[in-house]
């Protein structure tokens, strides 16, 4: 295809554009056609993308080519109709790469630039095509150019033009999966250390919304991968979950201090409230989880992959306690507010442990956890969920089920017995207790030890491996 | 430090958050149901939130878990009572609406487990019978095994608590609810003689439904009009009706007459009866089984008892319905739901439009026809009983109705055609009418009024008046206004009105005269004659005018005073009519006839005309009231002039005591000549009054001379 920049040079950086496409489109055509495996664009072609489309100088000599604003939105134009013309899938899967996958040369500015413009516009005008690229494209690339995109939508549709908030509302109906790599990516990218990585209100209200009408919704990336173990090095998450807990569990912390910053600026906007939405993000989040032993079970994975991540849940758990530590420390108004509002992230936070353990979301055993919480303050359900549920059951109505989750029709439908976790082989099934060492006294109670054979499918269930724990909640 | 411990902490958290904070609720039992996933509370707590937020979907599905995983619980119990009893009832509360919708979402597996044992949990026969009838309905595999013992409690249910009419819950419910289930489920067979069985079930149910009367807490009002009689102008369509133990909606049964017909075409298919697979209509399947009865002779065993059941059950709802029809026009006061706006109570009389014909030519009419008959009865066989002379079976004979007053003229007289042609049938064969007879003591057909309101119809059609008078006796007697009844100038007298007048009607043509008048007279004491003379209508449009059927027909006229006074006037004209122009000299019933014939002037002026023939030819007359009652200006000329020598100096004695009178004055010439002009002056009088209202002076003259009309008449 290297031959035909001889007759492209001439033209008008537009009609240059235009062809290049066309040929690309054509070239693309014959090499899915030819059927090798896998298809590969050439550095060639790929080359004159640069130079013709993104407008990458060739070499030092030449002075880069610079199209007019209204010539690039007349190629934005001619590239959305090229994809939404474009009715093969494959085809335009590697056109997309072609144009924007990134190359690590200078290129890829004005290719993030362009990418930008382009899934902007295609979600102005509602191109279905463009944004499934766009969600395969977030899928492979690197996070933090999924963040920058992200952070290009987000300018544009919430900070820029007000009022098209709800322009980008619908992608939720045209692209689930470009929503939900959207909302991984706006996770990502605002995790909530600082005033400007703090999602806007119109942001989280539209993500709070999505999650209500459709708690799949996060999970539809996940849903669709083959899920090979050939997740590109530092992609987004699979999931939004890690994101999402993160924001609920800080938010309380957080949205507080702006808030108090606004009512010091005299600045009193009718803005809908953080909390609520908040408490009802976090309600979603644990319902999502809620979904998952089924999900993970048909796919064979129950226990064998994790969505929440132990390193990125030690993060959080350190970060929240060096937030909870500034709260005491900064605090100025009632500190009963702010206790209030601590326990408020420490409920969360078992919350979230709790469920991501007990639906497979979260693969690790209770010590791990107490190992990750050890600095935080006392809370009462963080305790009960560390030391997990007491084992026996002669006053609690009827012997143990299997939790029936979700699903409506299959209630008694136990999981099936869980193994060891491979994906985490390190971890005791019998817990020690390192660290908490100053009460020996209580004798383990072990399930195996209690239990091990009228039971035996309790035995490794990471929430059954209860035991007296010295700081149960004070009832 | 328990399990119990944690679980009674974790929900209560949960209780107090909800108020302020449902989602962080929520977010709690989610976390305690991961914990304990067998602790009971939870669930139901999570169950509360969802119920109380109105959330059916996920409402439905806790519910589902805690059915599935927690049976024991008395709580799940009470929860699906609830649920249950709001499947039952209609009421449309929102929280009703919602728990509906809540069993809606459950998987059908467990909604018949669900209702089978809630079923079993229940005691009331009644809400034990609805709550079964709610699996039946939704699961048509149940009613195999369920249907028929259900209909069969229902049944023994109705007869153990002695119900008083067959319109019951528990007869409604297995009639209405249960037997279509039943007998459209082609996996049971049902013997021939329990579907029979359950066919007149129902078939009683519909009837009495239908012919149910008003509810008596329903205030009737006097009409305001003073022309008419009091008549209910309650809207009857707008009444409520209940049945005991029901609520309102499900006390209604739309199209009853159109349900039986679907019982009776199913059951009719499911015993192989002869004829059309569906039953079109009541009229053709009158048709139908009259066509059966020809070849019912020759048949033999289970085909001919099969073919008797067939005809008799066809035609008795044929008839019910139809006599039902034709009772509803006639007296539409009588049911709930029939609209009583239509018109009032109609009563059958004798017609007698004919009354100023000439007398001579009627009662020539009349004995040639007492000729024809006699001799066309000694060809069939012998009547029974005297009354049966008159007319025989009513052949012939038309009912005469104004199509303005009743619009729905035809329909009705079509009914009480097709009701007599079915009762016909039904006695036109022992075994048929041994069938019937058997069926009517079972319903209680003598206590049905409405239906011996059409038998006393049906018979006066006959001509049978002996039985008629017989019949109106008794129903006169069933009906005797209580004296302490809230409306006595109401309903009751009405009724007691209407039973007088046909009585009347039944003594005039039985040639009993005086009885008819004696009746009439009662009645026309209770009417305030109208306040001004009708203008008068172009005379029955609707009448048949076929001069040679005079005094064979009948005439349905409405219960109003506005008809019921000329009525009566007719009735006493027809009496006297005859005695008045006798050979012999009768003045009194002459006088009676020209007072009388004053009213529809001038129709009777021919019959006038011979009377003053008759008065010509006497030379003299005696008829002391007739200053009081004569005021057409036509006939007191022909008074004055008969006096005079042109007009044959005829001798009138016309005021009262005026014979007395003459005799004390003969002594003095002269005094005739006071008589002279006392008359003169009353006739002078008299020609004043011209305008007064004519009907009220005859209405004077019915009361205030009752005694002498009564007397004057053998």
């Amino acid at each position: 295809m290297g031959d035909i920049r001889q007759s492209l040079l001439p033209r008008d950086v537009l009609s240059a554009a235009k062809e290049l496409l066309y040929h690309l489109d054509i070239y693309i055509c014959n090499l899915v056609q030819s059927g090798r495996q896998p298809p590969q664009v050439d550095s060639k072609t790929l080359e004159l993308v640069e130079e013709f489309i993104l407008h990458a100088p060739k070499d030092r000599n030449t002075p880069a080519r610079r199209m007019s604003a209204l010539q690039e939105l007349q190629l934005l134009e001619i590239m959305c109709s090229c994809f939404q013309e474009q009715s093969r899938d494959t085809v335009r899967q590697l056109m997309f790469s072609a144009l924007f996958n990134l190359q690590g040369n200078q290129a890829d500015e004005s290719r993030m630039a362009l990418l930008g413009k382009l899934v902007s516009m295609a979600i102005a005008v509602g191109r279905v095509p463009i944004l499934e690229c766009a969600a395969t494209w977030l899928q492979r690339t690197h996070r933090v150019y999924c963040v920058r995109l992200a952070q290009v939508l987000v300018d544009d549709y919430c900070s820029m033009v007000p009022g098209s908030v709800p322009t980008l509302q619908n992608i939720h109906s045209a692209s689930p999966r470009f929503c939900c790599q959207f909302i991984t990516a706006v996770t990502t990218l605002y995790d909530l250390t600082s005033e400007e990585l703090t999602p806007p209100l119109e942001l989280l209200q539209m993500i709070v919304s999505w999650i209500q009408d459709d708690p799949r919704l996060v999970l539809i990336t996940f849903l669709n991968t083959p899920l090979s173990g050939s997740q590109p090095i530092s992609s987004l998450d699979v999931t939004p979950l890690g994101g999402l807990v993160r924001w609920c569990i800080k938010a309380p912390l957080v949205y507080r201090k702006d808030k108090k910053q606004a009512l010091m600026n005299g600045s009193e906007e009718s803005e809908p409230e953080a909390g609520p939405l908040f408490s009802a993000l976090h309600l979603s989040v644990l319902q999502v989880f809620m979904l998952l032993p089924n999900i993970l079970n048909e796919k064979g994975l129950y226990g064998r992959l994790a969505l929440l991540q132990m390193e990125s849940l030690a993060a959080l758990t350190s970060d929240l306690s060096r937030l909870l530590d500034q709260a005491d420390k900064h605090t100025h108004t009632s500190s009963a507010d702010t206790h209030a509002l601590s326990q408020l992230a420490l409920d969360r936070l078992a919350q979230a442990l709790q469920v991501a353990m007990a639906s497979g979301a979260l693969l690790c055993s209770r010590e791990d956890l107490r190992a990750i919480c050890s600095r935080l303050p006392h809370n009462n359900l963080l305790q009960l969920v560390l030391s997990g549920p007491v084992m026996y059951y002669n006053n609690i109505h009827t012997p143990p089920l299997a939790f029936s989750p979700h699903a409506a029709h299959s209630p008694i439908a136990s999981h099936p017995t869980l193994p060891t976790h491979p994906t985490i082989p390190t971890h005791p099934t019998i817990p020690t207790h390192p660290t908490l060492p100053t009460h020996p006294a209580h004798t383990p109670h072990t399930p195996l030890a209690t239990h091990p054979s009228s039971h035996p499918q309790y035995s490794a269930q990471p929430f059954m491996t209860g035991m007296p724990f010295p700081f149960r909640p004070s009832h | 430090m328990s399990a119990q411990k944690d679980c009674e902490f974790l929900v209560k958290r949960a209780r107090e958050l909800v108020s302020d904070d449902p989602c962080a609720a929520k977010a709690w039992l989610i976390t305690a149901r991961t914990l304990y996933p067998t602790d009971f509370n939870i669930q139901y707590e999570m169950y509360i939130i969802e119920r109380n937020a109105q959330r059916t979907a996920s409402a439905g599905r806790l519910l589902y878990d805690m059915f599935i995983n927690f049976t024991d619980q008395p709580i799940v119990w009470r929860e699906i009572s609830v649920i249950t009893a709001a499947l039952r009832s209609d009421s449309q509360d929102k929280h009703a609406q919602f728990l509906r919708g809540l069993f809606e979402t459950l998987p059908g597996r467990v909604q018949c487990e669900m209702l089978l044992k809630a079923t079993e949990q229940c005691f009331n026969t009644l809400e034990k019978a609805e709550m079964l009838l709610l699996l039946l309905k939704r699961f048509p595999e149940s009613v195999v095994q369920h249907g028929v013992n259900l209909g069969e409690t229902l049944l023994e249910a109705e007869a153990s608590e002695n119900v008083e009419t067959p319109v019951n819950c528990f007869r409604k419910l297995f009639v209405c609810d249960v037997l279509p289930l039943v007998i459209n489920n082609m996996d049971m067979r049902l013997p021939a003689s329990l579907m029979q069985k359950y066919m007149l079930k129902a078939a009683e149910f519909y009837i009495g439904y239908v012919t149910r009367g008003p509810s008596p807490d329903v205030q009737i009002q006097g009409s305001q009009e003073g022309g008419t009689l009091k008549s209910p102008t309650v809207s009857r369509g707008s009444q409520r009706y209940v049945i005991d133990g029901l609520s309102e909606k499900s006390s209604m049964v739309a199209e009853p007459w159109e349900r039986l017909l679907d019982i009776l075409g199913v059951v009719g298919a499911r015993c192989e009866w002869q004829g059309d697979k569906g039953q079109r209509s009541y009229v053709d399947m009158l048709q139908r089984v009259k066509e059966l009865c020809r070849y019912l002779p020759g048949l033999e065993g289970d085909t001919r008892s099969r073919c008797c059941s067939q005809v008799v059950i066809c035609a008795a709802l044929v008839l019910f319905r139809s006599a039902f029809l034709y009772v509803s026009a006639v007296q539409p006061a009588l049911f709930q739901g029939v609209n009583a706006l239509s018109s009032g109570p109609w009563i059958l009389v004798e017609d007698l439009s004919s009354v100023y014909s000439d007398v001579e030519l009627e009662r020539g009419a009349v004995k040639h026809a007492h000729k024809k008959r006699k001799l066309a009865d000694g060809r069939e066989k012998t009547m029974s009983s005297d009354d049966e002379e008159g007319l025989g079976k009513g052949r012939g004979r038309h009912i005469l109705v104004n199509k303005t007053d009743m619009p729905i003229w035809s329909e009705t007289l079509e009914s009480f055609r097709t009701a007599r042609e079915s009762w016909d049938l039904l006695h036109s064969h022992d075994g048929l009418e041994s069938e019937f007879k058997k069926i009517c003591a079972t319903w209680k057909t003598d206590s049905w009024l409405w239906f011996r309101i059409f038998l006393t119809d049906m018979i006066i059609f006959q001509g049978q008046y002996r039985k008629a008078l017989s019949s109106l006796h008794q129903m006169a007697a069933v009906q005797q206004p209580q004296p302490g009844q809230q409306s006595p100038s109401g309903q009751a007298s009405l009724e007691h009105h209407r039973a007088l007048i046909q009585q009347a009607s039944c003594h005039y043509a039985l040639g009993e005269y005086r009885m008819a008048c004696e009746k009439l007279l009662d009645v026309v004491g209770g009417l305030v004659p109208p306040s001004q003379e009708p203008t008068k209508a172009p005379e029955d449009q609707g009448r048949v005018k076929t001069k040679s059927r005079k005094g064979n027909d009948l005439r349905l006229l409405p219960c109003t005073s506005k008809a019921v006074l000329p009525f009566c006037l007719q009735l006493m004209l027809a009496c006297f009519k005859l005695r008045a122009f006798t050979d012999n000299r009768d003045d009194l019933s002459l006088g009676h006839v020209v007072v009388l014939l004053q009213h529809d002037w001038p129709q009777g002026e021919m019959l006038f005309l011979k009377a003053v023939d008759k008065i010509c030819q006497q030379g003299s007359f005696q008829y002391e009231n007739f200053f009081n009652y004569v005021t057409n200006i036509d006939m007191l000329e022909e008074f004055a002039y008969l006096r005079t020598p042109e007009g044959g100096r005829i001798q009138l004695e016309l005021l009262p005591n005026q014979g007395m009178l003459i005799k004390h004055h003969t002594v003095t010439r002269g005094i005739t000549k006071g008589v002279k002009e006392d008359f003169r002056l009353a006739m002078e009088r008299q020609v004043s009054r011209c305008g007064e209202n004519l009907l009220s002076v005859l209405h004077r003259f019915c009361i205030n001379e009752k005694i002498i009309i009564i007397q004057s008449l053998p």
